[in-house]
């Protein structure tokens, strides 16, 4: 059996030699079959996978990466450790961030410790790269940066700032760091610059200020060094930055008497408030897509109203969609008309991954636990 | 005459009893009557000083019990409790001395901070014990663990005992108890016992083997007890200390290299005063008086200066709680007793931690009970009612609020038992009970939720038991099928640390379970062989939302087969033991997928002991006895976690020798 599909695959892969230019021989992953799912309504689409990171819950040592194959629409459960068997601990403990740069895949494992390189083509494993507490990752044409909690200077036990630090593509090095603030999350570079989200979300629970971070720290990525430290809101959570240099930031609030936020940073630094409520955002193209509800502090609502709207040059634009998951958790943008959303579920059980096409529900798959981040390649 | 029937009442009694405890010379002078029995007996019953080497650990002992499932993290310091027919640990009350032990934090009791060191006697019951004169908290819980203090027999003014266990673990544990008569109406005992273990093992880590490290445990316990008599009546007092450092190895998980697994240190500082007087005033009427002050101070620090992977935590707590109970009991006829029991508590918890709210929890609870016994019938009925007046402040909202404070539940039970033939005893019972929410549960920061709804327990139970009177060779047998339900199941599963907790609302859990005890034991000259076979079967299925993907499937770490294998064999002054448990596939997640799926496992313990008796000393009744032992853990070192993520060590050896005169 599987030597036919492998045969049905080497015909297709010589069928499509004869169409392309270059020969591309099927990717080791090309045998692995999932849930089949449709994508014939998503329009301009223009990916051969979209990734999915399952966070896992803490301590479990349950992240899963599972993909999406658009060539034939299918769905694709635990592929780390499918193509890399000898990986006996898996993925490792609470996946954090992941992003597609060229034909590699990085992903962040935050309680591992560890920057997983993947290759796109067939997720077996490139590099392992050890870093403590990362939390999220950017890149420019030589470096990925990421965020991490742990300071540079473990002797201050109270409550150490965080750090970004450097990796070399090519090497696969870390090479320096810079201090930034309290608990860093989101980073991304905009024109040669790294904005990086503080959120303080571990001082806010520590004597004696308990209070939030409230900064966004902006490096110059070409020296590597701190220029500037602009304040936004308390407790800072993802930052994305469009082509046409603005940078979104939003905030998750303090659970309490201030609410989650979207803000834009221009290239001045000067700050500017777009929206309350964001719980979710994802960036496509110059568009930034937003999902969030009035009701985010209800802890014991049952069931919240959720809106969508997206954001360009800072001009938001309601859209409908007619949410019917209640943990939404990740969001992707697909092609024109589509939204790929995660539910968390009960952040205990595996979630799910659902398709939204002009507002309304497709179809929904069994992911792992907390689908929480996107990649596409 | 009385004390001959109560022999062999208490012989012929639970399956597992094994025999009558030592002759109590200062029990209180107390007109034996059928009222005095409990409706429903123990499940099960163990008393120590019948063992020639007893575990260590009470969760040890409990493990083997059937319808237990004992959580264990491994180690010397990992936090162990005890969850009875998959009630959840916060339904299981666990008694000392008649006085629950509470923790209004967690409502989760480490069975690891109690020694076996100073126990007489340790009971199972589902349901509840019902005697009289107990406190109501006794009536509410779901199901409780009776642990009574052993009061040894003095042929002399005074008596003690020095042991020390040593060996696995880099353990040392050396212990001194002094009993002491004061006078014909006073007796007093202290013990000091001192633990030390470095907590290291080797286990299985993923492809290659590691050893646990940052799991050491140093202990310093302390402790006082009085007793006294008074006419038709007796008093106790109880003081208590125990301090402890330790370090929790945390979860086995993917590390990167260079980064520890864990720094996490924790020490504890607990403290308890407890005590109770009970009267007869008349033949018919009398009275316990139970009281309680204690103090929990912890410290927890994760030290980020020695792993970089920590979050930065170095928090504080203070836990503090005041209880008096008072009892009384009527007895109407011969046959019919009223018993009114009313407790009031107290419970603060104070935090450095961030947005922490500072809860003062007040509650009430009143027991009314009634009691019909005859010599083949007996019957009970009983309502509790339980208040809580929550109090906390939250300076985000600008004081002290007791917006969602007040909670109150009517308990009903009812049981039913009868013996109409020697050989045959049948009870049944039906009870409605309910926990309420920690302050975990309710405020802890971010993660809490102050509206939380309690949890209710439904449990409907039968015990069918079997057996032969005393004599050469005797057995038991007794089959307790059971159901219970219990809703708005609130799940609180350590992940990190096992300081910091994911709550997780299962929603609604439906049991339908059976335990099976066979047991026999057979003397013949200088043999005496016994044997125990248990076996539990629980279908714990998720009942919470029809239509979901985990609805009808087994909620996390029941298994669906359980058991357990007892043999020992005493010669003389030899005796051998061995105890062998089984616990079936499980799954740690309500999701029962292969990702989730826990092996079954099995371990066997054996033991060695032997007795010596020395010539008694000049003036003294008493002849000193020295005591070997030798206990082998998991002897075919079979590789097993209890929680996902926490392997349990492999095979050790301890040694344990004591000195009692």
């Amino acid at each position: 059996m599987r030597k036919t599909t492998l045969l049905c695959l080497l015909l297709a892969a010589v069928c499509a030699c004869q169409k392309t230019p270059v020969p591309e021989p099927a990717p080791a992953d090309a045998d692995l079959s999932g849930t089949t799912v449709d994508l014939s309504t998503v329009q301009g689409l223009v990916a051969r996978k979209i990734f999915v990171l399952n966070e896992g819950q803490m301590g479990s040592n349950n992240a899963t990466l599972d993909f999406l194959r658009v060539s034939d629409a299918n769905y694709i459960a635990g592929a780390f450790k499918k193509m890399n068997p000898d990986a006996a601990a898996g993925l490792g403990d609470v996946g954090n961030d992941i992003v597609v740069i060229g034909d590699e895949l990085w992903m962040v494992v935050n309680n591992s410790g560890i920057v997983e390189v993947l290759s796109a083509r067939d997720e077996t494993e490139v590099a392992v790269i050890a870093l403590p507490t990362p939390r999220s990752i950017a890149f420019d044409q030589q470096y990925a940066y990421v965020t991490s909690w742990a300071g540079a200077s473990f002797s201050d036990t109270k409550n150490p700032k965080g750090q970004v630090y450097r990796i070399d593509l090519k090497t696969k090095q870390v090479e320096g760091s810079v201090e930034v603030g309290y608990q860093p999350e989101g980073i991304a570079l905009s024109q040669g610059k790294l904005y990086v989200a503080n959120s303080g979300g571990i001082s806010s629970t520590l004597p004696p200020s308990y209070s939030y971070d409230n900064t966004v720290s902006i490096i110059d990525a070409a020296s590597f060094q701190l220029r500037q430290t602009v304040e936004v809101q308390v407790n800072l959570a993802k930052v994305f930055a469009d082509g046409s240099g603005n940078v979104y930031v939003t905030t998750a609030g303090n659970y309490w008497d201030v609410h989650s936020g979207l803000y834009m940073l221009d290239a001045a630094g000067h700050v500017s408030h777009i929206s309350d409520y964001v719980s979710l955002a994802a960036l496509s193209g110059d568009t930034l897509y937003c999902l969030g509800t009035e009701e985010e502090y209800e802890w014991t609502l049952p069931s919240k109203i959720w809106e969508a709207w997206r954001c360009t040059n800072g001009q938001k634009e309601n859209i409908d969609l007619a949410l019917e998951e209640q943990t939404p958790y990740g969001l992707c943008v697909l092609g024109q008309n589509a939204l790929m959303i995660g539910d968390a579920g009960d952040y205990f059980n595996p979630g799910s991954v659902a398709l939204y096409v002009d507002g309304n529900k497709k179809w929904s798959v069994t992911a792992g636990v907390c689908p929480g981040h996107f990649a596409i390649w | 005459m009385g004390r001959r029937l109560l022999l062999a009442l208490l012989l012929s009694a639970p399956c597992c009893l094994v025999q009558a405890q030592e002759a109590d010379t200062l029990a209180p002078a107390q007109v034996f009557s059928v009222q005095s029995l409990p409706v429903i007996k123990a499940a099960e019953e163990v008393s120590l000083s019948r063992l020639a080497v007893p575990p260590s650990q009470l969760a040890d002992i409990l493990r083997r019990f059937t319808g237990v499932q004992v959580k264990d993290y491994g180690g010397a310091g990992g936090l162990k409790t005890i969850n009875v027919r998959s009630l959840g640990s916060e339904h299981v009350g666990i008694f000392l001395d008649g006085i629950q032990v509470d923790n209004a934090q967690n409502m989760q009791v480490d069975l690891g901070r109690f020694s076996t060191e100073s126990l007489g006697q340790i009971q199972l019951y589902n349901a509840q014990k019902s005697t009289r004169l107990q406190t109501a908290k006794a009536y509410a819980s779901g199901a409780a663990v009776h642990l009574q203090s052993e009061w040894p027999l003095l042929l002399d003014s005074y008596g003690g005992k020095f042991s020390l266990r040593g060996g696995a673990l880099g353990t040392i544990a050396p212990s001194l108890q002094w009993d002491q008569r004061l006078s014909s109406r006073l007796q007093l005992k202290a013990a000091a016992a001192f633990v030390s273990t470095n907590g290291r093992y080797p286990y299985p880590c993923f492809d290659t083997t590691l050893v646990r490290e940052n799991g050491d445990l140093r202990s310093l316990r302390l402790e006082a007890r009085l007793r006294g008599q008074v006419r038709g009546g007796s008093w106790d007092l109880h003081l208590y200390t125990y301090g402890s450092e330790r370090g929790f190895p945390g979860p086995v998980i993917r590390r990167a290299q260079g980064f520890p697994f864990s720094a996490e240190r924790q020490s504890d500082q607990d403290l308890f005063v407890q005590g109770g007087w009970q009267q007869e005033w008349t033949a018919r009427y009398a009275t316990a008086i139970k009281y309680k002050y204690s103090r929990n101070y912890t410290h927890y620090n994760t030290h980020p200066e020695l792993n970089p992977m920590a979050l930065p935590y170095d928090l504080h707590y203070l836990q503090q709680s005041a209880y008096l109970s008072v009892a009384q009991s009527y007895i109407l006829a011969d046959f019919w007793s009223v018993d009114l029991a009313t407790d009031v508590q107290f419970n603060a918890l104070d935090s450095d931690a961030g947005a922490f709210v500072t809860p003062r929890r007040t509650s009430f609870y009143g027991a009314l009970a009634t009691r019909l016994a005859w010599e083949k019938i007996r019957t009970s009925a009983q309502v509790v009612y339980q208040g809580s007046w929550d109090i906390f402040n939250t300076p985000q909202a600008g004081g002290w609020s007791r917006e969602n404070a007040f909670r109150s539940a009517w308990m009903p039970a009812f049981s039913i038992w009868a013996s109409p033939w020697h050989w045959l005893e049948v009870d049944a019972y039906a009870k409605s009970s309910y926990r309420l929410p920690s302050f975990n549960d309710l405020y802890y920061s971010l993660i809490g939720n102050a509206a939380l709804e309690p949890e209710q327990a439904l449990q409907l139970g039968a015990d069918i038991r079997l057996g032969t009177s005393p004599g050469p060779w005797h057995w038991e047998l007794r089959i307790s099928p059971y159901w219970n339900s219990v809703r708005q199941k609130i799940v609180a599963i350590p992940t990190l640390s096992q300081f910091r907790w994911t709550m997780l609302n299962i929603g609604r859990v439906e049991t339908l379970g059976m335990d099976v005890c066979a047991q026999t034991d057979f003397h013949a000259g200088d043999w005496t062989l016994e044997m125990a076979l248990r076996y539990s079967l629980q279908r714990a299925l998720d009942r919470s939302t029809p239509g979901s993907s985990t609805y009808g499937n087994q909620i996390p770490y029941i298994p669906l087969h359980s058991g357990s294998i007892y043999f020992s064999a005493k010669w003389k002054d030899w005796e051998l033991g061995w105890d062998s448990s089984f616990t079936g596939s499980r799954w740690s997640r309500t999701a029962n997928t292969p990702d989730y799926y826990l092996s079954p496992w099995s371990i066997t313990d054996v033991s060695l002991g032997k007795l010596l008796r020395l010539p008694p000393l000049r003036h003294r009744a008493r002849c000193p006895e020295l005591r070997l032992g030798l206990t082998c853990g998991n002897l075919f070192n079979q590789p097993y976690q209890i929680v996902q993520g926490y392997p349990m060590p492999g095979i050790n050896l301890m040694g344990n020798v004591s000195f009692s005169w």
